[in-house]
């Protein structure tokens, strides 16, 4: 029995009002909701704050779902980019993106970002390092615009194939291409920026 | 950038194939143009290199660990939903027994109750409450210890509501005291005060404040020329004169005394204040 038939199962008893069906459910999922959360809102509270809402609403609307219309994932993750578009629209952050189609910068032809953080030789705090980098890049990806953030967060962080997040986000795959393209490489200017301010 | 043709791509197809470019799923003459393409464009070379950049820092991101009560919240939150929801759907609880309907009828009311008020806002708005209820009571004095040893058996109450209602009597009779104390002081002072200052301050005063114009006032000025204590020549004894309702007669002896040569009539002041207004 494969993972969708196993998921379709699990669905259809909770339906039939089987609670441990459903905890089934939220165990499998909960962790996933929570990082696409996570990356999204930005901070922990938001992000449990938001998993649960997301739970309600896939309990409230099981029977909604369609098994031909795509899989259980794509479903789940479609109710959590709602809600989670959903909220930002409510706390309007609004944050100021860069856009790729503007004019070039004057240190376009610096040095590359990856030459700049990556450090050959591994020194003894290179922990600490690398786990401040990843907070930078956390809070460089909370000022990407909401429809670039959801398209890498669902590629990199969640290694969902192109269709599943077309499907996902209910846009063409080329869309998605493009988004995730120019995300990559706005998150990348954003902290070339922000480590020439340190330096 | 696009239509900008190098190397047999152009730059719109450059885009379009970045996403294969990077996920190394380009092979053949493509992928020798593409690559082409991003070392001669000045445009598209640094886009690849970005966007490699950006995917490299995302892919740095590790997953993170959920917190451990989230599980439960999660399912705490949506039984809540469910206990009401099958309680109307399920045949199997419909006949369940009147102890299990009563247990599920309270969960369905205590359990969204209770999640309520677990919300970061509802628990913000309680301690804010209770700070200010806390800051209150510090600010009157109440302290913890007193309300720990407070006795709350009906006769110590009794006891404790008389005393209080002794102490408020007590306060009153000392405050009507001391107002009857100064009021018999202040009828003291009243009593022993000389009048004349007392009734002509008030006109002193009125007659100031009523100058409000702070303009010079000249019939006062002519008023008070008037009431300087001018000699007046009364041509008239003063012990032996008679004032009658239109006329006045001279007795004999004094119409003697005026003739006599030397006479001096006596110098009359006359301090009676009169308007010319």
């Amino acid at each position: 029995m494969d993972e969708a038939q196993v998921v379709g199962l699990l669905v259809r008893r909770c339906i039939a009002g089987d609670s441990a069906a459903w905890e089934d459910i939220v165990q499998r999922h909960h962790r996933r909701i929570y990082n696409i959360c996570y990356r999204f809102a930005g901070t922990s509270d938001d992000a449990q704050d938001l998993t649960q809402e997301v739970f309600i609403k896939i309990y409230r609307t099981l029977k909604s779902y369609d098994a031909g219309k795509g899989a259980f994932m794509t479903w789940v993750t479609t109710v959590t980019r709602n809600l989670l578009v959903d909220h930002f629209r409510k706390t309007k952050q609004d944050r100021m993106t860069d856009s790729l189609d503007t004019a070039p910068s004057e240190h376009e032809d610096a040095q590359p970002l990856s030459a700049q953080i990556a450090d050959p030789s591994r020194s003894a705090d290179d922990h600490v390092q690398s786990r401040e980098t990843r907070e930078t890049v956390h809070q460089a990806l909370q000022k990407l615009s909401p429809e670039l953030r959801e398209a890498v967060i669902l590629r990199d962080l969640q290694d969902m194939d192109y269709k599943d997040i077309a499907g996902a986000l209910r846009v063409p795959e080329g869309t998605v291409k493009s988004r995730i393209n120019r995300g990559r490489a706005e998150l990348a200017r954003l902290l070339q920026r922000t480590y020439r301010q340190v330096i | 950038m696009a239509g900008e043709i190098k190397h047999g791509i152009e730059c719109g197809q450059f885009e379009a194939l970045l996403s294969e470019a990077i996920d190394g799923q380009l092979s053949g003459p493509r992928k020798q143009a593409f690559e082409t393409h991003g070392r001669v464009c000045t445009i598209c070379g640094p886009l690849l290199a970005d966007a490699l950049v950006g995917q490299q820092l995302l892919k740095s991101l590790e997953e993170i660990e959920p917190p451990v009560h989230l599980l439960h919240n999660i399912l705490v939150s949506t039984s809540g939903i469910s206990s009401a929801r099958l309680l109307a759907t399920s045949p199997e609880r419909r006949a369940a027994g009147m102890g299990e309907r009563v247990q599920q009828w309270w969960d369905s009311f205590v359990t969204p109750t209770a999640v309520f008020v677990r919300q970061p806002r509802f628990v913000m708005s309680f301690g804010m409450i209770f700070f200010s209820f806390s800051l209150a009571l510090s600010a009157a004095g109440v302290k913890p210890s007193d309300v720990a040893s407070v006795n709350l058996r009906p006769s110590a109450i009794k006891q404790k509501y008389y005393i209080t209602q002794g102490k408020v009597v007590k306060f009153y009779e000392n405050i009507r005291f001391v107002y009857e104390f100064e009021s018999r002081v202040r009828d003291f002072k009243r009593s022993i005060t000389p009048a004349e200052s007392e009734t002509t301050k008030p006109n002193q005063n009125r007659k100031n404040n009523n100058d409000t114009s702070e303009q010079p006032d000249q019939k006062q000025e002519r008023n008070y020329s008037r009431e300087e204590n001018q000699p007046v020549l009364a041509g008239l004894l003063a012990p032996s004169y008679e004032l009658r309702a239109t006329s006045f007669e001279l007795r004999a002896s004094d119409r003697s005394q005026l003739a006599a040569p030397g006479y001096k009539p006596p110098a009359v002041t006359v301090t009676a204040n009169r308007r010319f207004v």
